[in-house]
C-alpha cells in the first residue's frame, strides 16, 4: 500500500514569498485501485505526484510504499509524464527497455520484455521507429510501456493525456483501463478533466488551490464496470455519472471556505 | 479504361493535373534554396577579379590575376615553395591542427561536462577560461615562445588554447540544455548516477559538443597563420608569411585558397559527422 500521511510542501516563490503548495494531504492507494487527483492548476496535484515519485522532498509529513519511506526516485514507482520524455537517440524498443538496461537485464531478455509491452499498448511494428516518427498519442503509449517495464509497484501519471486531442485521449483512456485490468497495477493519476477522473478513478480526490489540499473524496465503480462491459455509452449515460459530474464541478469551482480551519495561510 | 480516362479528361485535366498550389505567405528565409544564388555570386566575384586584373585597375603586384594565381599554384605543386613541397606544407599544418583539435577535445569536453554538472569545477575554471578566451592568440603568442620555445610544442599549444574554449563552453551548454524531466524520468527508471551520466547527460549534450568542435576547428584554422609565425619552416601559414616578405601576392593567394579549401572540407566533414551521430537533432 502507498500511504501518504499529512504531507505538506512549502516552496519559496521567485519574489521570495512562501507558497503553500500542499497542505496536510493524506491518501492511501491500495492494490488494484486507480486514485485520480483532480483540480484546477495550482491545487498541488503535481506537487503531490512529484513527492510520491521522490522528485521533491516534503516539508512535513511522510510517504511510505509498502512500509518503506519514499525519499528519492526509484524503479518501484513508474512515472508517465505529461511531456514525453523519450530519448530521441534511442529506438522505441530501446526506450521501453531503458529501465531494464539500468537494472542490468541482459539485452535479449529486455528486448523480449519490451516487445511484449509494445504489443500490450498496441505498438507492435513500431519497435524500430524513432520517437520523433510517432504521433503524440503513440509516444505516450511508449511512455506507459516504458514505465511498466521495470514492473513497478505503482504507476504515477501526471496529466499524461493532457496534451492529446480529445479523440486520441479517449482511446488512451480505454487503453489505460485495459493495461490496468491486465496488470492489476495501482495507479495514481492526475487530471484537470472531471470526465476523465470519473471514467478512470476507483477513487477520485478533489483538490483545491492556495493552499493545495484534498477537499473531497469519491469512491467510484465506473472504471470496473467499463473494464468488464466495455461500453462507454452506458457509463456516460448513467445518471449517476452526470450527478457526480455536477457535484464535482461545483466543488472545483466553489471558492473554499477556510474560516474554520485557522489561519495557517502563509503571508 | 482508355475510353473512360479520355472521356473524363476534358473535365478533370485542367484543374486536377495542374492545380494552382498555394501555401501560407512565408516570412524571412523559410527554407528557400540559396545554392544557385551563392554559386552565381561566387562566379560574379571571380569574374570581377578577372575584370579588375585584365583592366589593370590595380597593379598586379598587389592583386595578381586569377590566371597568375593558378599558374603559381601549379608551379608550387610542381616545385614546392621555400624548400618544401606543397604536400609537406599542407601536412605540417594538418598535423598541427589535428593534434591541437584532439588535445582540445580530450581536455575541453570532459572539463566542460564537469563544469556543467559541478558547482566547484564551474567556479574554479570559469574565471581563467573567461579571462583568456576573448584574448587574440597573437597577444599571448610571445609568451608561448618565451615559455615553450620555438619548436612544434609552442605552435600546438597555441592552437590548442584557441580551440579549447569554444569546445569546453559548448560541452557546458550541452549539459545545461538537458531538460530536468529527462533526468527525473531516468531516475524513476532506476538509473544510477553513472548510468544517468552515460545514457542521458552525454548523449543529450552531444549535439552541442559537435557544434563546439566545429567552431573550435574553425578557430584553429583562423589561428594557424599566427601559430606558424613562430620560427616555422613548413606549413601553409608559414608559406603565406614568408611570401609576404617578398611581396609575392600570388603565393599569398595560393596559401589563402589552400587554407579555405581545407577549412571548408573540415567543416563539411563535421556536418557529415553530425548527421551520422545526432540524426535526431532539431527533431525533438
Amino acid at each position: 500500500m502507498l500511504h501518504v500521511h499529512n504531507a505538506s510542501v512549502f516552496f519559496s516563490a521567485r519574489d521570495g514569498r512562501v507558497v503553500h503548495a500542499l497542505d496536510r494531504a493524506t491518501l492511501d492507494i491500495d492494490a488494484n485501485s486507480v486514485v485520480v487527483a483532480l483540480g484546477a492548476s495550482g491545487c498541488g496535484k503535481s506537487t503531490l505526484l512529484n513527492a510520491i515519485a521522490g522528485f521533491l522532498p516534503l516539508s512535513d509529513g511522510s510517504i511510505t510504499l509498502d512500509g518503506q519511506p519514499v525519499d528519492r526516485p526509484g524503479a518501484d514507482r513508474g512515472v508517465v509524464f505529461q511531456k514525453d520524455t523519450l530519448l530521441p537517440w534511442k529506438s522505441v524498443l530501446d526506450n521501453v527497455a531503458l529501465g531494464l538496461k539500468f537494472a542490468g537485464v541482459p539485452a535479449r531478455d529486455r528486448r523480449e520484455r519490451a516487445n511484449e509491452l509494445l504489443r500490450m499498448v498496441g505498438l507492435d511494428g513500431f519497435a524500430h521507429s524513432a520517437p520523433h516518427e510517432l504521433s503524440g498519442g503513440m509516444r505516450q503509449r511508449v511512455g506507459i510501456a516504458r514505465a511498466l517495464a521495470t514492473d513497478p509497484k505503482i504507476l504515477l501519471m501526471d496529466e499524461p493525456f493532457g496534451a492529446l486531442d480529445s479523440l486520441t485521449r479517449e482511446q488512451m483512456q480505454e487503453l489505460l483501463v485495459d493495461v490496468w485490468a491486465r496488470t492489476g497495477k495501482r495507479i495514481f493519476f492526475i487530471t484537470h478533466s472531471i470526465e476523465e477522473a470519473l471514467f478512470l478513478g476507483t477513487t477520485v480526490v478533489v483538490m483545491s488551490p492556495r493552499p493545495g489540499r484534498i477537499v473531497a473524496r469519491f469512491d467510484l465503480d465506473f472504471v470496473r464496470r467499463f473494464a468488464q462491459e466495455r461500453d462507454v455509452r452506458a457509463i456516460l449515460s448513467d445518471p449517476r455519472f452526470a450527478e457526480l459530474y455536477d457535484e464535482i464541478r461545483n466543488l472545483v469551482h466553489r471558492p473554499h471556505d477556510r474560516s474554520h480551519e485557522g489561519g495557517d495561510r502563509p503571508q | 479504361m482508355t475510353d473512360l480516362a479520355s472521356r473524363g479528361a476534358p473535365h478533370a485535366a485542367p484543374t486536377a493535373a495542374h492545380p494552382k498550389r498555394v501555401r501560407l505567405h512565408p516570412f524571412g528565409l523559410d527554407g528557400a534554396p540559396t545554392l544557385l544564388i551563392s554559386l552565381t555570386t561566387g562566379a560574379a566575384l571571380i569574374g570581377l577579379w578577372f575584370l579588375v586584373s585584365w583592366l589593370r585597375l590595380v597593379p598586379p603586384l598587389f592583386l595578381p590575376g586569377p590566371e597568375e594565381v593558378l599558374t603559381q599554384f601549379l608551379a608550387i605543386l610542381d616545385d614546392g615553395y621555400a624548400g618544401a613541397t606543397l604536400g609537406e606544407h599542407v601536412s605540417a599544418s594538418l598535423f598541427r591542427i589535428s593534434t591541437a583539435a584532439l588535445l582540445a577535445a580530450s581536455f575541453g569536453i570532459p572539463l566542460g561536462l564537469a563544469m556543467g554538472l559541478n558547482r566547484w569545477v564551474k567556479g574554479v575554471f570559469d574565471t581563467p577560461i573567461e579571462f583568456y578566451w576573448p584574448l587574440p592568440p597573437l597577444a599571448y603568442l610571445p609568451l608561448m615562445i618565451i615559455w615553450l620555445g620555438i619548436g612544434e610544442l609552442s605552435k600546438i599549444v597555441l592552437l590548442t588554447l584557441a580551440m579549447f574554449a569554444p569546445i569546453c563552453l559548448s560541452a557546458q551548454a550541452g549539459v545545461r540544455s538537458l531538460p530536468i524531466e529527462r533526468v527525473n524520468a531516468a531516475l524513476s527508471l532506476g538509473a544510477t548516477r553513472w548510468q544517468l551520466f552515460l545514457d542521458i547527460v552525454l548523449p543529450s549534450a552531444l549535439p552541442e559538443i559537435l557544434t563546439g568542435l566545429r567552431i573550435g576547428i574553425g578557430v584553429g584554422w583562423s589561428t594557424l597563420v599566427a601559430a606558424e609565425l613562430i620560427a616555422a619552416t613548413r606549413g601553409i601559414g608559414f608559406m603565406i608569411m614568408s611570401a609576404s616578405h617578398f611581396l609575392a601576392a600570388d603565393v599569398v593567394f595560393v596559401g589563402i585558397g589552400v587554407i579555405a579549401a581545407w577549412a571548408f572540407a573540415f567543416s563539411y566533414g563535421m556536418r557529415l559527422l553530425e548527421r551520422a551521430l545526432v540524426p535526431w537533432k532539431g527533431k525533438s
